[in-house]
């Protein structure tokens, strides 16, 4: 099955360079039908605790023209996004309690809702990642901290805290530009 | 103008190898220990930039995101859930937890792709 991807790939990368010496402007989209399935922008909402297994045989490969930009033309608003967190976060949990089995929906939902916030901006061509923490406040300690590896001159991140009497929230918004 | 080769072949992120290239990571720089206050922020730094190299040296064209939580280990409840907006086909994401006597570790590992 590999063999054949990269053997399409090879194909497939030859034949687009031919056409991209014609068109200058657009992008054009060429898909392998290998399940007849399209790309689009597929909002699946899964709750999984192990590590996803990605699924080889409907794996598409999408050949995209050039675009001949070097950089973002809309950079992407962190500080209106941490308004945006710190909104959402506060609506949804000023009153609340820590229960477990509210919380647990509580972060699904949390996440979800940023994310479509985020979406609605409108920024383009920048892929994002929402991750949200619910945890209990009574005296432990934690510690939450990430690294990431990209272009820092067209990616970045926003977070927000929250915190009440009994429990606390963190948000955090990944941008990543598709370059 | 010449072909551009990609030297690693393979499409796609393979969420068992960073499975194991964190677990890796994490049993390298922990072990043993015990929770403490004072080495917590250095193991968990160490511990992300060590996946975060090794996950580059696979030599894929992903730009990554790496993230962690510790937790002491009682009773104390804790949320994480994560919602991501990208291309499905070639991003991927993959969690780990690990724990021993004294703390619990949530690993995050996302990938996303980039085109060349």
């Amino acid at each position: 099955m590999m063999m054949s991807e990269i053997a399409k790939d090879r194909m497939a990368r030859s034949v687009r360079k031919r056409g991209s010496v014609s068109s200058l402007n657009g992008r054009e989209f060429r898909q392998k039908e290998l399940h007849g399935n399209t790309k689009n922008s597929r909002n699946t909402v899964s709750f999984t605790d192990e590590p996803s297994q990605q699924d080889n045989a409907s794996r598409l490969t999408v050949q995209m023209e050039n675009t001949y930009q070097l950089g973002p033309t809309k950079h992407f608003p962190a500080v209106i996004v941490n308004h945006i967190l710190k909104d959402v976060l506060t609506n949804y949990l000023q009153e609340e309690q820590y229960e477990p089995e509210l919380c647990r929906q509580m972060t699904k939902t949390i996440s979800e809702v940023i994310k479509t916030q985020v979406k609605d901006l409108m920024i383009p061509r920048y892929k994002l990642i929402v991750i949200v923490h619910i945890g209990q406040l009574k005296s432990q300690s934690i510690l939450i901290g990430s690294r990431c590896l990209w272009d820092p001159k067209s990616d970045t991140f926003s977070s927000y805290v929250f915190r009440n009497s009994s429990l606390f929230a963190l948000a955090s918004v990944y941008a990543v530009y598709f370059e | 103008m010449e072909e551009y080769h990609r030297h690693c072949e393979e499409v796609g992120f393979s969420a068992d190898e960073a499975h194991n290239i964190v677990k890796e990571c994490i049993d390298g720089v922990l072990g043993g220990e015990d929770y403490n206050q004072n080495n917590i922020n250095q193991w968990t730094a160490s511990i992300v930039e060590q996946s975060l190299t090794h996950l580059v040296k696979l030599g894929k064209a992903y730009k990554y995101i790496v993230t962690c939580a510790v937790v002491q280990r009682s009773a104390y409840g804790f949320h994480t859930a994560s919602s991501c907006f990208w291309d499905t086909t070639s991003d991927g994401t993959c969690t780990v937890r690990w724990e021993n006597r004294t703390m619990n570790f949530f690993f995050n590992v996302f990938a996303i792709a980039i085109v060349l």
